[in-house]
């Protein structure tokens, strides 16, 4: 009898987390059907920029799949606690802002990784730290040079850079972990 | 607590006399209690309500608190394996309340475990073809959940993408510096995509006079503010830090904006 609830529960728990996730992709595929009828020529050009994005999604998404697959095999999470929990130290902070500045692609490519990473024990700070990183892109520097000057990236950069220790510190403050070992 | 050594015990009440939980991971609580003292310190398990995921939290919690021991009823492969290899004695099948499993514990019923512990650990230091493929199923999982919210915002994007036109946005811009750089970092959180979009709008509203704080508010907040990957990012890291992230990050688009616009208006301009 116990067994039969606790396999309703898990079921019940599978169906409910399966609609949430399925609910916001059903929702903008309901927008796009009306817009199609309202303006369809529209509604096939943002369907063939999304292919586009698509597209464009294809080598940063292996790229972190490739990520992923070796901090799994490799990295334990007594290591993300130390290198990337909220007793990481400076270390943390440094590496954190590294890696946000080197990560290519968009962002939402990167999200399994960091929920990886925060399952592991990434501390929240370190992981807006990385994000807010994610502003600065070396490989672009040149052409936003060309636009606005190079004194102007120099100082953007460096603001920003400054600005993501400030984010990730109240980041870490107003959101508790919740692994209450974070202390 | 300042204890000499800890070990945590995944229970269904907040004290000594309370039951073991059935789950290491999805157990109420987590005590931890220096066996010699018998002081306690009892956390909520922040795996117990959690879909997925629940184990590794609970295991991220014992690291934490640096136990030298797991006392519970059961605990996964894959979670005794993470514990041994942090170091971390894990002791399974046991039964009654809290106090009693501690006392087995002082009394040394569980020497043998210690020293089986250390054999588990050495058997998991190379990676073998089934070591390989648990973590090929692993990830390929973990990117499998996240897949249909990242579709859904690709479709925003593309939407956003091709129903907001750039004669549009310069159209909104009034000319007054801080309406306008507000309204710059609004555009920033709403709008996705390449960066490099957002240096050709950031360009072509300068030319059209709108001031660099609103240029560089846009900017920053393109990236670093995201409204529309934001289901994405709730799925991810949750709701709290999706929504407090995004909120910090607006306001910091606009503080950086600040003092980058006024050393480029000094110098640059």
């Amino acid at each position: 009898m116990i067994q039969v609830v606790k396999n309703k529960n898990k079921n019940g728990k599978k169906w409910e987390s399966a609609i949430r996730v399925l609910a916001f992709p059903a929702v903008v595929l309901a927008v796009y059907l009306i817009l199609l009828i309202l303006m369809p020529d529209k509604t096939i050009l943002a369907f063939k920029s999304c292919g586009n994005i698509m597209r464009s999604l294809i080598l940063p998404l292996g790229l972190v799949f490739i990520v992923m697959l070796l901090l799994n095999l490799f990295v334990k999470p007594a290591q993300v606690v130390r290198f990337m929990g909220t007793g990481a130290g400076v270390k943390g902070i440094l590496l954190a802002i590294f890696a946000g500045l080197i990560s290519a692609g968009p962002i939402y490519a990167w999200y399994p990784l960091l929920k990886d990473l925060k399952e592991k024990g990434a501390a929240n700070s370190l992981l807006a730290i990385f994000l807010y990183n994610r502003a600065v892109k070396p490989f672009l520097l040149p052409i936003m040079i060309a636009y606005f000057g190079w004194i102007y990236v120099v100082s953007l950069t460096i603001f920003t850079i400054m600005a993501s220790i400030a984010v990730g510190y109240l980041v870490g403050s107003l959101v508790k972990e919740r692994a209450g070992a974070f202390l | 607590m300042g204890l000499s050594v800890k070990i945590v015990v995944a229970s269904d009440g907040p004290d000594l006399d309370a039951q073991l939980g059935y789950k290491f991971g999805t157990s109420a609580y987590m005590i931890i209690v220096d066996p010699e003292t018998f002081k306690f310190e009892a956390i909520p398990n922040p795996g117990a309500s959690a879909h997925r995921g629940s184990g590794m939290q609970a295991v991220v919690l014992a690291i934490s608190k640096e136990v030298d021991a797991v006392l519970t009823s059961y605990a996964s492969p894959t979670i005794k394996r993470h514990l041994s290899d942090a170091g971390i004695i894990v002791i399974t099948g046991l039964t009654g309340t809290v106090q009693q499993v501690v006392e087995r514990y002082k009394q040394g019923e569980f020497e043998r475990y210690e020293l089986g512990a250390h054999r588990f650990t050495a058997m998991h230091d190379g990676i073998s073809a089934s070591t390989i493929l648990h973590a090929l199923q692993n990830t390929a999982r973990q990117f499998a959940n996240l897949l249909p919210v990242l579709i859904g915002v690709v479709l925003l994007i593309g939407l956003f993408n091709t129903f907001i036109s750039e004669e549009a946005l310069d159209s909104i811009f009034s000319g007054a510096a801080g309406l306008d750089t507000l309204w710059g970092a609004c555009f920033g959180s709403i709008l996705a995509g390449n960066p490099i979009n957002s240096y050709i709008i950031g360009g072509e509203l300068m030319d059209l006079g709108v001031s660099m704080f609103a240029v560089t508010s846009l900017i920053v907040a393109w990236v670093t503010v995201g409204l529309v990957q934001m289901p994405a990012e709730i799925a991810a890291l949750g709701k709290k830090f999706a929504l407090v992230r995004n909120a910090v990050c607006f306001v910091f688009a606009i503080l950086v904006a600040i003092p980058t616009a006024i050393i480029f208006n000094k110098f640059a301009a």
